[in-house]
């Protein structure tokens, strides 16, 4: 049998032989990432079938929970592995032409860090663990935005970093007054608590819990730092940040407000943070210039979204939520990595400076109209099957409120239709020159672009494989006890 | 006065915490912002302490086989405080050298000067 441990232990120890790799021959460290996110997938994929029967827990040390670090790869946690290693690999791929100057070991070091960290999150048990690898994915993805060192990578970084350290030291008193509560800090073991403490004072580490990784998962008000960070920094760092660094933040809310404190009574309250971050996020994307705000924003209001899909708190809204979860990683990794090699043809972010990329690049803007037609939910994309699931949880409840909130989304949704058929339209029907000379994308660049396009259609017309493990991974969610039995036994 | 005895840390604690808070949020200066959050950080880091602390308590360590667990300080909290040590310092050393960088770039450390990326 595979062990989880390994989707850790390989990438972390990967990342610091890169340096040693580099001894031996200068032109293989940039190899050493795709290498250990293909080991990822693998294992992740493999993992797949086994733990939709049972999740695997890990006890490292010997110890028995609650006195041990443990890992509980269950559906969740391996649907998290599998897509962080997927968008990982696709973008180191792409990373292996795009990344051409600055401190390249560096880069390839620190993005393995993100992802080791992002993995780490999704599949520990122990809620201070949780923390130290969220710490570690964050430092890497503040160097990383800084990566150019140009004026507005490093005022984005100082942004990102200041916020996201007061973030991270809320989490932490949050995480001390737990301990302080319970004595303990396994997850499941502080679940299985919860109810002996009157609910005054779990409170107070509920709403620091919440307030700290808010600012991780970018939830508005306390997104201020997402559209800097995400367009100043390198387009592949990009694709990374909104497809996975955001998602892990997500992820660790979820199991907050659902695994460790079941706390049903708050999930109106998230609806309406999620839906009036959705707001928030296509309006201000709406008047943007720049092509990376636009997406940046854009990301905001997807966030939105799907925080709107799980605080519905039923199986069918969270599934859809983790549907949207998925749609909106894949989507948008492959419209960053398209924008990426147009800002680097065109020498410009500016949305005018794109005019006739239709005939330029065929295929990267094929790819971008293909993402914005899948994040807006168009039918054979990825993005309709997920919004579709969304608005049906929401009708479902037969309540007025959600019939009205639900309108207010799609309002969102037209709101983003216009920005992104507005690009749309000046990449294939704005400038007048005939005589444009094709200059495509290199190849390391096209075949994630490829693999992403394919997956979204295919996803899009066939979604019942990954609505399976969805299903299985909305009950895992849902189903707190099962999950403490699960750890505890 | 055994009010102040029992929660003289805490209390501590939260004075250096709401400290660090305040200079972050008020300060312009990058360097003071900076030193705000290390603030925050001592802290946390004292809070975290407290939680296991014991007066006239030993090291957690077994000897001949028994335990004189009445007096022990609790050991989770120090290991704790270890990491969080040492993840602030990796979060300081990345904020200087950031702030190195700003410097060359605007000749400037005040935040509300440097404002170029906006909604």
């Amino acid at each position: 049998m595979v062990n989880p441990v390994l989707l850790i232990v390989v990438p972390l120890g990967l990342s610091f032989a890169i340096p040693l790799f580099s001894l031996i021959s200068k032109r293989i460290e940039k190899y050493i990432p795709v290498a250990a996110l293909v080991f990822n997938l693998v294992v992740s994929l493999l993992l797949i079938p086994k733990v939709l029967k049972q999740p695997i827990n890990v006890f490292i040390g010997g110890y028995l929970p609650p006195f041990c670090i443990n890992l509980v790869a269950g559906p969740v946690g391996i649907l998290f592995s599998a897509l962080i290693a997927l968008i990982g690999l696709l973008v180191s791929i792409y990373a292996l032409d795009y990344i051409r100057e600055g401190a390249k070991q560096l880069y390839h070091i620190l993005y393995l860090l993100l992802l080791t960290g992002a993995t780490g999150v999704v599949l520990t048990g122990d809620i201070f663990n949780l923390f130290v690898f969220f710490e570690i994915l964050c430092i890497s993805s503040y160097a990383l935005v800084a990566y150019f060192g140009d004026r507005a990578g490093i005022e984005s970084a100082v942004k990102y970093l200041i916020q996201g350290a007061v973030g991270s030291s809320l989490m932490l008193i949050g995480i001390g007054l737990l301990y302080g509560l319970f004595g303990t800090l396994n997850m499941a073991d502080i679940a299985r608590n919860i109810d002996s403490v009157s609910s005054i004072s779990v409170f107070v580490p509920l709403v620091l819990l919440i307030t700290g990784l808010g600012v991780e998962a970018a939830i508005f008000p306390l997104n201020a730092w997402l559209p800097d960070a995400h367009s100043s920094a390198p387009s592949s760092i990009s694709a990374i940040l909104s497809g996975i660094a955001i998602k892990v933040g997500i992820y660790a809310l979820a199991r907050v407000i659902f695994t460790i404190f079941g706390a049903s009574s708050l999930l109106q309250f998230m609806v309406f943070l999620g839906l009036l971050t959705l707001l928030v996020g296509e309006v201000s994307a709406f008047s943007q210039n720049n092509i990376k705000r636009l997406l940046a924003y854009s990301s905001i209001g997807q966030i939105g979204l799907i925080v709107f899909a799980l605080g519905i708190g039923i199986t069918y809204g969270v599934v859809g939520g983790l549907f949207q979860l998925i749609s909106h990683a894949l989507s948008k990794a492959l419209l960053f990595l398209a924008v990426g090699y147009m800002i680097y043809r065109s020498g410009s972010m500016d949305i005018s400076a794109l005019e006739g990329m239709g005939k330029r690049m065929p295929l990267t803007s094929l790819a971008f109209t293909i993402g914005a037609f899948s994040l807006v939910g168009f039918p054979p994309f990825i993005g309709f099957p997920s919004k579709f699931l969304i608005i049906r949880a929401a009708l479902s409840k037969e309540e007025v409120l959600f019939t009205v909130l639900i309108a207010f989304v799609l309002l969102g949704t037209v709101i983003e239709g216009a920005y992104f058929f507005r690009v749309i339209q000046v990449l294939y029907f704005r400038g007048g020159q005939t005589d444009i000379k094709r200059e495509e994308a290199p190849v390391p660049a096209l075949i994630p672009i490829f693999i992403l396009m394919i997956l979204i259609v295919v996803i899009g017309i066939y979604p019942k494989p990954v609505t399976n493990l969805l299903n299985s991974a909305s009950s895992e969610l849902l189903n707190r006890i099962e999950y403490i039995r699960g750890v505890l036994g | 006065m055994s009010f102040l005895n029992n929660y003289i840390y805490y209390i501590g604690a939260l004075g250096l915490i709401l400290i660090g808070l305040y200079i972050i949020l008020v300060k312009r200066n990058l360097i003071k912002v900076i030193i705000g959050l290390s603030i925050l950080d001592t802290g946390i880091n004292l809070f975290l302490i407290s939680i296991g602390y014991m007066s006239e308590g030993t090291a957690p360590i077994f000897e001949k086989g028994e335990a004189k667990l009445a007096r022990m300080v609790d050991p989770v909290p120090q290991a704790l405080v270890l990491t969080a040590i040492v993840i602030g310092v990796a979060v300081l050393a990345l904020a200087l050298s950031l702030a190195i960088r700003l410097y060359h770039h605007y000749g400037t450390l005040n935040l509300r000067k440097i404002r170029e990326q906006r909604w």
